[in-house]
């Protein structure tokens, strides 16, 4: 089912115009049940999830004076893929020369973004973390512009060794994503020289026979730490360790501090201009004080800032061909958040500082000071190009 | 805080500080003359002026509006014009008194601001509203409104009044608008985050300060002739976010403040060498220099303090505290 929701944002054509049309394309799943992703015993959200589409909105609208400025005419659609029916046949009814913006869950977001690879349309990860999508979708016209779960965890893992808390008991719960999750957070602490003191799985019965896996008293006793890592991909039972652990120490990882690509209470690099922006562009629909885009919207944003600021970059003679945008180390995006982000061309990851937040609180933005990267500042983040499976760029 | 929109206060007060200070202003001056100007600096975080004399030492605290920001001086009134971001207005600051004479209002997200003293209009970005704003001092009329992009920052005209540059930080767009009829003339693509502007002969300069350069365009057509990017050593392009450029009595020497590297450049800008880094504080941004040419002060923002550099040995001389976030400064005779 092919929907317009926006149309023509720009029609001034200028003498030095590009004369281009620049066509987005968001592609959702037909009634994928989202709330239920975001929602914990009791009808109690503990992880708002919204579609994209409307960060893709800010972003065009965001771009529309540079877009009037030299001609370049940018539409908006939305693809409601039927699981159903081919998903082949669903790609191809929208424009090819489409940047396609995957706001799916990651089993379907991995056939439809092989099927665009093999369509050779360019198609955007924006809302699935996951390593493994990775190496799986290590194709030439697949991008990621949500952080990797490595990068997240690198960024904290860089904040614990800035702090000096360096004993971590990791508490994870049972799901397979946590498993990889917790493997992933890992290989952070690890890498950067951070010790386990610990790896225990929490479980959500109440029996009194469970009690060391379920009473954050006696989950997190017996042993000496710095701070908890908690892994909780559903955030169904992490927030109770806080203000319980046996210990008084920090919890981080999936509650307490956590590493995120954006947040409302960022006050510098601009963000707050940008937070503003989010909440008010629509008229009809402005969004609460509180309210930013999430990490899923963040990306789906950087991925379409990133083709209008490639513009001012790359220069206006330039064409917009979206796989030379991309692929060319010239393109860059202001995120907003004191670094510029850029494509990583090994596997074809957006490249992105990390902040690391509680629920009210920007603490700090990694790369955390005197980690250093040989070819990039922010390349300490994430897995870096020689230990890659995905070498895209031989 | 409220002043009347219009009319002037005529509240004296007699000058106690000044009074006080005479007699180390009087041994500071035997021992380093030409050092009579004195650095107005606007601190965003505690809404206040802080006066230092050319040695660092505050003189005087004035409590003023919600987040001052840029700041420019009308030299023939002796007046301060103060952008009051959090307010959405501006505040024209008697200097002669110390006390604040007008208010301009109903300027949303007031940013940055210009002066073109001959014809005696004020120019307003405001950051909110993707606009920028022209006002008739005398008056306090507005004369015009220009659309900019999202985020305008930096404003400035060419000497005659004839052209008036915007830059919008977030569309990488500098607006060019006629300064007589008000008319958009071009825009000028730009590297990521244009955020200030500086006129030197017929060239005018633009900091990008996520593009981590300066970008230099011919005023009269338009196009880009050249650029400097930064490279410190020990540093990455990306972390170098420069904002204020300012320029010498004469032009030939530019300083750009290279925010996140916390290092002042000083710039041969006819040549267009870099000719010194020099290491100040916390992300520095806001650039004043002494008439005499001789002191550079560097506000650094996220420190709290200002760096003095004495140019003749190119090094830092003082570092004196400042009030929170100080963004810009002015330095008036």
């Amino acid at each position: 089912m092919l929907r317009y929701v926006f149309l023509t944002l720009s029609l001034l054509i200028s003498t030095t115009a590009l004369s281009a049309s620049f066509e987005i394309t968001v592609v959702t799943l037909e009634n994928e049940t989202r709330q239920q992703d975001g929602q914990s015993f009791a009808g109690i959200t503990v992880q708002p999830q919204r579609p994209v589409i409307r960060a893709v909105e800010l972003a065009l609208y965001e771009s529309a004076t540079l877009f009037d400025t030299l001609g370049i005419d940018a539409t908006i659609q939305q693809l409601s893929l039927q699981p159903e029916s081919s998903i082949e046949q669903q790609l191809q009814s929208v424009p090819h020369s489409s940047l396609l913006i995957l706001d799916l869950p990651p089993t379907i977001m991995e056939q439809a973004a092989e099927i665009a690879d093999q369509l050779q349309m360019i198609a955007f990860n924006v809302r699935n973390s996951d390593d493994y999508l990775r190496e799986s979708l290590c194709l030439p016209h697949v991008f990621h512009a949500i952080p990797s779960d490595r990068m997240y965890f690198d960024a904290l893992g860089q904040f614990l060794i800035h702090r000096g808390w360096r004993k971590v008991l990791l508490v994870q719960g049972p799901s397979e994503r946590d498993i990889q999750r917790a493997s992933s957070l890992v290989a952070s602490l690890k890498k950067f020289g951070i010790t386990i003191v610990d790896q225990r799985t929490f479980t959500l019965s109440h029996h009194p026979d469970d009690r060391d896996k379920n009473k954050p008293e006696f989950l997190t006793g017996g042993v000496s730490y710095d701070v908890v890592a908690v892994i909780d991909s559903k955030k169904d039972y992490g927030r109770y360790l806080q203000y319980s652990t046996r210990s008084a120490r920090p919890v981080v990882g999936d509650v307490g501090l956590t590493p995120v690509s954006w947040h409302f209470a960022l006050e510098r690099y601009g963000a707050p201009q940008l937070n503003e922006r989010y909440r008010q562009f629509l008229d009809n629909e402005p969004l609460g004080a509180q309210v930013a885009m999430t990490d899923a919207e963040f990306a789906a944003w950087s991925a379409v800032k990133l083709i209008t600021n490639s513009i001012n970059t790359r220069g206006r003679q330039a064409n917009l061909d979206l796989l030379s945008v991309l692929t060319d180390p010239l393109s860059q995006v202001d995120l907003y958040k004191g670094t510029r982000g850029s494509i990583r061309h090994w596997n074809h990851q957006l490249r992105q500082p990390v902040l690391l937040a509680t629920p009210d609180t920007v603490i700090a933005v990694a790369p955390m000071p005197k980690f250093l990267h040989p070819k990039h500042y922010v390349d300490t983040l994430g897995i870096d190009e020689p230990e890659s499976d995905c070498q895209l760029s031989r | 805080m409220f002043y009347p929109a219009t009319s002037a206060l005529v509240i004296k007060q007699p000058s106690v500080a000044l009074t006080l200070l005479f007699p180390l202003v009087l041994s500071l001056a035997i021992a380093m003359p030409a050092l009579a100007a004195t650095a107005v600096i606007s601190n965003e975080r505690s809404g206040d002026l802080v006066f230092m004399d050319a040695v660092g030492e505050t003189t005087d605290v004035i409590k003023l509006c919600n987040r001052p920001r840029g700041m420019a001086q009308h030299k023939s009134t002796n007046s301060l014009y103060v952008a009051c971001s959090d307010d959405g207005n501006v505040i024209e600051f008697n200097l002669d008194n110390k006390q604040p004479a007008r208010l301009f209002a109903e300027l949303p997200g007031a940013m940055s601001v210009a002066i073109h003293e001959s014809s005696n209009r004020l120019f307003v970005t405001n950051e909110g509203a993707a606009k920028a704003t022209v006002l008739d001092i005398a008056s306090g009329n507005v004369l015009a409104t220009l659309p900019t992009g999202h985020e305008p920052d930096g404003v400035a005209l060419t000497e005659d009044g004839s052209l008036i540059f915007i830059a919008s930080e977030n569309a990488g767009i500098v607006h060019v608008y006629d300064g007589i009829n008000y008319q958009p003339r071009q825009e000028i693509i730009t590297n990521l985050r244009p955020r200030r502007l500086t006129i030197r002969n017929q060239e005018l300069w633009v900091s990008s300060e996520m593009g981590s350069r300066v970008e230099i365009f011919n005023t009269e057509n338009l196009q880009k002739i050249d650029e400097i990017v930064f490279a410190p050593r020990g540093f990455r392009s990306e972390q170098l976010t420069p904002v204020d450029i300012l320029f010498d009595a004469s032009g030939d020497t530019a300083f750009v403040a290279l925010g996140s590297a916390n290092h002042v450049v000083i710039i041969d800008a006819v040549k267009r060498e870099i000719l010194k880094y020099i290491l100040v504080g916390r992300r520095p941004w806001g650039l004043g220099l002494t008439p005499d040419g001789k002191r550079l002060f560097v506000l650094n923002g996220l420190s709290d303090d200002v760096t003095i550099i004495n140019l003749d040995t190119r090094r830092p001389v003082k570092t004196s505290r400042t009030g929170l976030v100080p963004h810009s400064v002015e330095i008036i005779e």
